[in-house]
């Protein structure tokens, strides 16, 4: 007796749980990795092969993410439809700096996944109408099992938290550039530089992208900057470089005048 | 006759006798220096070929920096203090400021020795940016500091050395005249001696390469002790390679200067200051500073022309002073009442070694070569052409020239041919292995190398045989050659 009436409590609040995770939109499960304040650590998964996940655009039948990306390669990015926050503004961000650097659908295509279970299809065809994005070929709005997201975020870096108090997702913006199957370039932000985006797309020409930017450090000195549209700025550790031929040259004339005298 | 000359008006006799001492004693640092950093070699070939499969490789990396650095030095310091000698025949350079460098050059070796076998500090002697701060473990944060303040005091003391030979220049020659601008505007050389345009260069020269070398170090010592402050990776690789470049280039003039003024005295006949030879060095004055770029040339955040700047200077540093000296040195030779003498024959074998040496560093320096042979033995074979087969055999012969010179005793001849019939063979043997190796795309600065590059190892197996050579020939030399120099300093 004694133990009934704990038993019929613990009873009652499994099936309350229950019943409050089925009316909820998403439960604690659908959180993966762990949230950072740092984007993913690109030297960490460069040159790493992404898992060949089974994708469903919203136009088609499902297709290997190997398939899709043997006729061009591929941008990456995730989002969720119901987002109330960076999503949206991401994907115009990304589809400007698209437009600006060009190359889109014949260089290489944009794959939109949604990491959310819950978004369906037509979520994601509303989603990429909303975006003026449906029609265009160069972009692929899909959905993918929970179990291939999980492996394909794993393999990139990327982590999505579900906010019981904001009903939102906390989750990074990530593109993963992704040649021959595997990861050549990975630029997180929730606005996307046409700069930087054309990083990305010159990689995935093959041709050569000759700098990186150094992060949260302070650098003085910089021998070179680099501009958007590939000019290069002279700074001020050039001028430091001519300064050990400036320093001789004049200690030389120097030690001479100085002697003159003596030599006469 | 020895020199100084004393009651030349420039120099008393005990200030003569002291400054043939001083430079005795630079001369047995220098061999001291060269044998231990040979044997350095020889352990590093050993070790690329299998002969020590327990050691740890880091053992390799650590004896790579202290061999290339310490070579640097030693033929550096060399040369500078045969500069300086010949010099007293002309002017007054400073015995105390010599005797500073030299107390600064065994110091600062010591600590390098220090750093690199006590801490295993392993970066290679060009200690790219910013590897020593990150060890994984390997060195210890007091090997670092070891380290870099070797590099400090050798800078500091060698600084002032180059200003001083500067300084004994000046007082005796005017900058026109020193750099032979008066032969260039078609007016007589007024008896200012090839070997003082060579010199003059050099040292000018020396002072930025040093100059950048102190920035490069104020620079790294700021990052270390400013937290949250970092360098530019490529202004600090630039600056490495100007100082590093520089330092070994005219560390061969140096060589090549004292040739001019001792190879003459063998053949009877002058080397004059040509306008050919003022116009060739010269024009290694103008471009020395910046023929470093063509170390950067896989660096892709370098701007494409100074890509381009890097090759077309390279071509016309190497060439004009390099066929100038050839054929001088030929000329000079061909037909001459020669006296051939260990010392001469190795100013003459170092001339044409230089030469060699040069041709592969040309091809190297060639942007569309360099993109096979970058970072292959090729690399470390034609710099091995123009100092073993080149300056290290210009000093070698200078420290010769220097012994027999205060002794006075005869040389044998059999020793002769037989020191430089093993320096020949072991030396152009020992490069072939790095050349092979090189051409067969095998890479650089690997301790043990994996099966897929078995070459490697091929090449360091024939590579040891020859040095084995080479070792015999220095040790003969050391017994001909220090034997006179330490009769010579305790006369």
């Amino acid at each position: 007796m004694t133990t009934a009436r704990p038993m019929l409590g613990s009873v009652v609040a499994l099936a309350m749980a229950c019943l409050l995770a089925a009316a909820c939109p998403a439960s604690a499960q659908d959180s993966l990795g762990q949230p950072a304040n740092t984007p993913p650590d690109e030297t960490s998964f460069i040159f790493r092969r992404v898992p060949d996940i089974t994708i469903t655009p919203i136009e088609g039948s499902p297709v290997t993410l190997s398939a899709l990306g043997r006729s061009s390669p591929l941008v990456i990015t995730f989002i969720y439809t119901r987002c109330g926050g960076v999503c949206s503004p991401f994907l115009e961000s990304l589809a400007a700096a698209a437009r600006q650097t060009g190359g889109l659908g014949s260089a290489y295509r944009i794959l939109v996944l949604s990491f959310d279970s819950r978004d369906t299809l037509a979520d994601l065809r509303a989603a990429a109408r909303a975006h003026g994005l449906a029609a265009d070929q160069g972009w692929i709005f899909g959905a993918a099992s929970s179990p291939d997201i999980a492996r394909l975020a794993r393999a990139t870096g990327f982590w999505f938290a579900w906010h019981w108090s904001s009903g939102q997702y906390d989750h990074p913006s990530l593109l993963i550039a992704v040649d021959q199957g595997r990861i050549v370039r990975m630029l997180a932000g929730a606005t996307i530089p046409p700069s930087r985006f054309r990083e990305i797309t010159d990689e995935l020409r093959g041709k050569f992208v000759p700098s990186y930017p150094a992060q949260n450090r302070r650098v003085a000195f910089r021998c070179f900057r680099y501009t958007p549209g590939g000019g290069i700025q002279i700074g001020w550790g050039f001028l430091v470089l001519l300064a050990p031929g400036a320093l001789a040259i004049s200690s030389a004339l120097w030690i001479f005048a100085r002697s003159r005298g003596s030599a006469s | 006759m020895p020199l100084p000359v004393a009651g030349d008006g420039l120099w008393q006799e005990g200030e003569a006798r002291a400054f043939r001492r001083l430079t005795l004693a630079w001369m047995g640092t220098m061999m001291f220096l060269f044998s231990t950093m040979l044997l350095l070699g020889y352990f590093m070939r050993l070790f690329q070929a299998n002969a020590f499969r327990t050691m740890r490789p880091e053992w390799f990396y650590a004896v790579l920096t202290l061999h290339g650095l310490g070579m640097v030095a030693t033929w550096f310091v060399g040369g500078m203090a045969a500069t300086g000698y010949l010099l007293t025949r002309y002017s007054r350079p400073s015995i105390w400021i010599s005797r500073l460098a030299l107390a600064g050059t065994l110091v600062g070796a010591g600590l390098l020795a220090a750093a690199t076998l006590f801490g295993l500090f392993g970066t290679g002697w060009y200690f790219l940016y910013p590897l020593p701060f990150y060890s994984s473990g390997v060195w210890p944060p007091w090997a670092t500091g070891c380290f870099f303040g070797a590099l400090a005091l050798l800078f500091s003391v060698w600084t002032i050395w180059v200003l001083d030979l500067l300084r004994a220049i000046a007082s005796r020659f005017p900058l026109r005249q020193a750099l032979g601008w008066h032969v260039l505007s078609g007016r007589p050389s007024l008896g200012v001696p090839s070997f003082v345009l060579v010199a003059t260069v050099s040292l000018i020269a020396g002072a930025a390469g040093l100059a950048a070398g102190m920035v490069l170090l104020g620079l790294w010592a700021v990052e270390w002790l400013r937290s949250g402050y970092s360098n530019d990776a490529l202004l600090m690789k630039n600056l490495t390679f100007f100082f590093g470049h520089i330092i070994t280039n005219i560390t061969m003039y140096l060589g090549v200067g004292v040739v001019y003024e001792l190879l003459p005295g063998y053949a009877g006949r002058p080397w004059k200051l040509s306008k050919a030879l003022a116009w060739a060095w010269n024009t290694v004055l103008l471009l020395v500073v910046l023929a470093y770029a063509h170390h950067l040339y896989m660096d892709f955040a370098q701007p494409r022309v100074l890509q381009d700047t890097g090759q077309i200077v390279s071509y016309f540093l190497s060439v004009p002073a390099a066929v100038v000296s050839i054929f001088g040195g030929l000329a000079l030779v061909y037909a001459a009442p020669m006296r051939w003498t260990l010392a001469s024959w190795l100013f003459f074998l170092g001339l044409m070694g230089w030469a060699i040496g040069g041709v592969g560093a040309v091809i190297d320096s060639t942007v569309a070569l360099n993109s096979r042979f970058h970072n292959t033995l090729w690399v470390p074979a034609h710099f091995h052409t123009y100092y073993l087969m080149g300056v290290v055999l210009m000093l070698l012969g200078f420290a010769h020239h220097l012994a027999v010179d205060l002794t006075g005793e005869p040389e044998r001849p059999a020793m002769r041919h037989a020191i430089l019939a093993l320096l020949a063979i072991g030396g152009y043997g020992f490069l072939l292995a790095f050349y092979w190796a090189g051409a067969h795309s095998v890479p650089r600065r690997f301790a043990a190398y994996p099966r897929e590059l078995s070459q490697g190892v091929a090449a360091a197996r024939v590579a040891v045989v020859f040095i084995a050579l080479i070792v015999i020939a220095v040790a003969l030399y050391l017994w001909e050659t220090a034997r006179r120099c330490w009769r010579a300093f305790s006369a």
